[in-house]
């Protein structure tokens, strides 16, 4: 009878565990491709090639020669073409962080956070003492806007499908609209179901 | 005298105009600063952000596997609505009132014959029992 009731609990506890979900923690830089969609590896991919493309052309040399000192870039809108919902922030972060720390490009902040931050500032206004406040019109104007777009085309028949994107950034001098540099990354997949 | 005047006056004004001018500046870059100071705001409300344009790209795996899911979607909509409105299933097309008037089909709602006599052609619910529309919830 004991052993009976031991071998039932043991066979249960075998059928549970199977069922159970597993997590497991993997390598950010290994993340396996599951079904062909955009992920982290495309991701990391689009960003370090991109990086290595803006921090190298002559666009940088070329202004920090003309004008004494290394060029500010503020970020832009990217517009996602592509078939897929991409968010462009996942490699666009890498890039911006790869400015600050090399030190070769000055960064200003845009968007929703530039909101909040002059936000702060107006209420710093009647809410801080005077000794501390920050004052309006004192941000540091931007020399080139960085602009970009992704695209794709898949071509699929029955159970296999290649899926091509395309990832352009565009980096525009903001006062004469010369576009300086054009970085792009294209990744092919064959995907077979 | 009066025309000189105003030659000198507009000279005047051209000169201090042109002085706030940089080197190669249209004269007329005013006209597009105040254009867009007014829409600012708006068209500065995608910065820093992905702007999702995507389109529906054809793949026909995916097509099969989403008919398929609708197939089943529709499918259990239909039994659904079967057993919503199952009062139905019981008539047989036929009019029966002539036949089986016994006591248990004479409620309001199902004049039809309950009864398995060969006319009912409902295979899968029973004739008897919840949500069936019977005799056995209607008294």
């Amino acid at each position: 009878m004991k052993r009976l009731l031991l071998l039932s609990i043991l066979f249960s506890i075998i059928i549970f565990s199977s069922c159970a979900r597993k997590v497991t923690r993997i390598d950010p830089a290994e993340t396996p491709d599951i079904n062909g969609s955009w992920n982290n590896n495309d991701s990391r991919l689009t960003a370090e090639e991109l990086t290595k493309q803006v921090l190298s052309e002559k666009w940088l040399s070329e202004y920090s020669s003309q004008k004494g000192k290394k060029p500010v870039v503020i970020v832009g809108m990217v517009t996602n073409k592509s078939h897929e919902h991409i968010e462009a922030e996942t490699f666009m972060k890498d890039l911006e962080r790869s400015f600050i720390t090399t030190g070769k490009v000055g960064l200003v902040q845009s968007g929703k956070k530039r909101e909040e931050m002059r936000a702060e500032k107006a209420d710093m206004q009647s809410n801080t003492s005077v000794s501390t406040m920050k004052k309006f019109g004192l941000e540091k104007g931007a020399d080139f806007i960085l602009q970009g777009s992704i695209n794709s085309i898949v071509d699929a028949f029955k159970r296999k499908k290649t899926v091509t994107y395309q990832i352009n950034l565009e980096l525009t001098n903001i006062e004469t609209n010369e576009v300086v540099w054009i970085g792009d990354k294209k990744i092919a997949k064959y995907v077979k179901n | 005298m009066r025309t000189i005047i105003t030659i000198l006056c507009l000279l005047f004004f051209v000169q201090i105009q042109a002085q706030n001018l940089a080197p190669d500046q249209n004269p007329s870059y005013l006209t597009s600063q105040n254009k867009y100071i007014l829409v600012e705001d708006s068209l500065q409300n995608t910065m820093n952000t992905t702007v999702q344009q995507t389109y529906k790209a054809f793949d026909w795996y995916q097509f099969k596997q989403e008919r398929k899911q609708n197939r089943i979607n529709t499918r259990q909509q239909i039994r659904i609505n079967r057993s919503m409105n199952s009062f139905d299933f019981n008539n047989n097309g036929w009019d029966n009132s002539g036949f089986n008037n016994n006591r248990w089909n004479n409620n309001r709602r199902n004049n039809n014959n309950n009864w398995n006599n060969g006319f009912n052609n409902n295979r899968f619910f029973s004739s008897i029992g919840f949500r069936s529309g019977n005799w056995f919830f209607w008294f």
